[in-house]
């Protein structure tokens, strides 16, 4: 993917920039407002990833309701230090689509890079999600593994949903926190992991190739392949 | 001098003092008005017949006859009562019991009151002048200064009554002044003492109704202000202890790495648990601001109308799970409509905190009941109670400070804010969190007024 990274602080930019590329996608780097939006005007990207403080004249909520007013959808993901609810819902308001907090872990970031890059595929209009051999009908919420039908309570539904819809893609506890049970605290034990290991049970019996890849240091991956 | 000038006792007294002469004046000046109008009309009046009688006399028997009736009058007169002088054309006396025409009247026809300078006469005397026919002279005078101890005396009366009310006046502002002073100076030496760090002194309550009032409310500010100076210097100690724990690890980690330049494979696993090191600092940080956020209380303004049991059942969804895995009887109830003015999110973390807390200290195959109901006052009652050994009566009061943990909880992850932020989420609220005994184990209820679900959304 192409990536603009618009980013004032060196070392902040350096990490993500270097990690971006040695993730496989061609990155450019920004380190002020003025050209940042300069860039991201002049050149399609499949993903923006905006600190939210520039310098520059313009900052970050700036830039997007630039871009968002001369009709550039390119999805964005806001860095930000600034956490509390407030701040995040005027982010996401102003036209942002993902809002990240620093301090983060790169791990984090990629993953919500990478989700972010596959939004623009549109996956709305799909009725039937596949993985291998896991099949989840969203009409009939019917889910199947070959020829056995699996019974998903509708939470697990919902974490599955979002698992299968972000196949091959890693996707965080938090992005999983977020997106199933619309949570933006930090519980304190990783009850997540025990969602994710009570799914596993249903969908891998001790005979079938497993599914969701735990990814260290990240989160979780769904995939046919091991 | 400056000072008594702009103090405001000094200024009210004054204040009240003129209005004193004023209302005084106000009564004084119609009445002395009327007094003299009334007299002097009278006097006049008698004046006037007196005059037109000798008139008549004159009509009646020429100047010899006049001349006579006066002399006769003279004669009969208490001395000094009534003035009389009849002259010629020239001014020559003729008769009367006044030596000459006092030079000061002017020989016109009328009416006046006049001080001649008449030696051994009343030096105040109010005349009446007729012109005879002939061009005779007739002045009919009457003394006046009968009256004139009268006069005196309601004009040392209203000059003595000013006076009083000067002096009374004064007096009393300075009195007050200095009452008012004292008490003022009390507040003021109270508050420096305060400023000075003394924080536990108080303003003192006696004395007048209004200062006790200003005293008690200045107290109350003041036990405020101590209680949250003390959550804070608290709080910086507590953060300044609880971070220097991972900090110091985190240290001795990095240094230790730079110093044995291990083989990359143990090298990494030290750098993330040195990374491990730093999210526990941070998670600490995040429980902070969010303490910070809810405390400022700006989440109110996004209250809507939130039904507690749905928030508390999702939550207790999200954690049967861990429940299961941990082989602990886990319990949800509700009954009744609980919706309140609040805040979801806020009440989904405050309620999952609390079973957090539960489930970290009950023991395998343990208890935990979550159960929301309204109460008969109408508020809504979210309580998580569980079979684990519970808060030991002296922590209870503790337990919501920032950073506190008890004894049991002292090995067990956590940053020892969680029940701070189920406090903190209650007083956002309009309600409060209490900690009961369950017997055995801790029941934590949130107790929500609904006063406020009216004005929700």
């Amino acid at each position: 993917m192409k990536i603009l990274v618009v980013e004032d602080n060196e070392r902040v930019a350096r990490f993500v920039t270097r990690g971006l590329r040695e993730a496989g996608h061609t990155v450019e780097h920004a380190n002020n407002g003025r050209d940042g939006l300069f860039i991201a005007a002049s050149e399609p990207y499949d993903v923006i990833v905006l600190d939210r403080m520039l310098p520059g004249n313009i900052d970050g909520l700036g830039i997007i309701e630039a871009l968002r007013k001369s009709g550039n959808r390119t999805p964005i993901l806001i860095l930000s230090a600034l956490n509390n609810v407030d701040e995040r819902i005027k982010g996401l308001r102003s036209g942002g689509d993902d809002y990240l907090t620093k301090p983060f872990a790169f791990g984090e970031l990629l993953a919500r890079v990478d989700a972010l890059g596959r939004r623009s595929v549109d996956h709305a209009a799909e009725r039937l999600l596949q993985v291998g051999d896991l099949r989840m009908d969203l009409l009939s919420r019917r889910v199947t593994r070959g020829s056995r039908t699996i019974n998903l309570q509708p939470r697990e539904f919902k974490l599955l949903e979002y698992l299968m819809r972000h196949a091959n893609q890693v996707v965080t506890r938090t992005m999983l926190l977020e997106a199933v049970w619309d949570y933006n605290f930090d519980p304190q034990t990783n009850v997540v992991d025990v969602h994710i290991s009570k799914l596993r049970q249903k969908l891998e019996l001790d005979t079938e190739r497993p599914l969701v890849r735990t990814v260290r240091n990240a989160g979780y991956m769904m995939s046919e392949h091991e | 001098m400056s000072r008594l000038i702009r103090s405001s006792a000094l200024a009210w007294a004054l204040g009240y003092v003129l209005m004193g002469l004023a209302a005084l004046a106000a009564f004084a000046i119609p009445l002395w008005y009327a007094w003299n109008v009334t007299i002097r009309t009278g006097r006049e009046e008698i004046l006037r017949d007196d005059a037109q009688r000798l008139t008549e006399v004159f009509t009646r028997e020429g100047v010899a006859g006049l001349t006579a009736h006066i002399n006769a009058r003279v004669g009969m007169q208490i001395a000094g009562e009534r003035t009389l002088l009849l002259t010629d054309s020239a001014y020559h006396p003729l008769a009367g019991n006044l030596a000459a025409w006092p030079q000061d009247i002017r020989p016109t026809p009328g009416i006046r009151a006049a001080l001649p300078d008449l030696p051994g006469q009343p030096t105040r005397t109010l005349f009446v002048e007729t012109l005879l026919p002939g061009g005779y002279h007739l002045l009919v005078g009457r003394d006046l200064s009968r009256f004139l101890p009268l006069e005196q005396r309601f004009t040392w009366g209203l000059i003595s009554a000013v006076t009083f009310l000067f002096v009374v006046g004064v007096v009393g502002a300075l009195l007050i002044r200095r009452t008012l002073l004292a008490r003022v100076q009390g507040i003021g030496q109270a508050v420096s003492a305060i400023m000075q760090g003394d924080l536990r002194h108080r303003l003192p309550l006696g004395g007048s109704e209004e200062f006790a009032t200003l005293s008690r409310t200045l107290n109350g500010m003041l036990d405020h202000i101590e209680h949250l100076i003390s959550g804070i210097s608290n709080v910086s100690n507590s953060i300044a202890h609880d971070l220097r724990t991972p900090l110091a690890e985190l240290r001795s980690r990095l240094e230790e790495l730079a110093l044995t330049r291990p083989p990359s494979a143990e090298a990494f696993a030290e750098i993330e648990a040195a990374v491990a090191d730093v999210d526990r600092v941070m998670r600490m940080f995040n429980a902070l601001l969010r303490l910070a956020e809810i405390d400022s209380g700006a989440r109110r303004s996004g209250f809507v109308r939130v039904d507690a049991a749905a928030v508390a059942a999702e939550v207790v969804e999200y954690y049967e799970p861990v429940a299961e895995q941990k082989g602990v009887v886990f319990s949800f109830q509700s009954a009744g409509d609980a919706a309140v003015a609040g805040d979801p999110v806020l009440l989904a973390q405050a309620v999952s905190n609390l079973i957090d807390n539960s489930l970290k200290c009950v023991s395998e195959r343990g208890a935990i009941s979550v159960r929301v109901g309204r109460r008969a006052d109408g508020a809504v009652e979210i309580a998580v109670a569980d079979d684990g050994p519970g808060i030991a009566d002296a922590d209870k009061p503790k337990a919501t400070e920032r950073f506190f943990r008890g004894d049991p909880s002292r090995g067990t992850p956590g940053v020892g804010l969680g029940l701070s932020i189920v406090d903190a989420v209650a007083k956002l609220h309009g309600g409060v969190l209490q900690l009961l005994d369950n017997h055995p184990g801790l029941k934590a209820q949130m107790v929500l007024p609904v006063a406020a679900l009216r004005a929700a959304p």
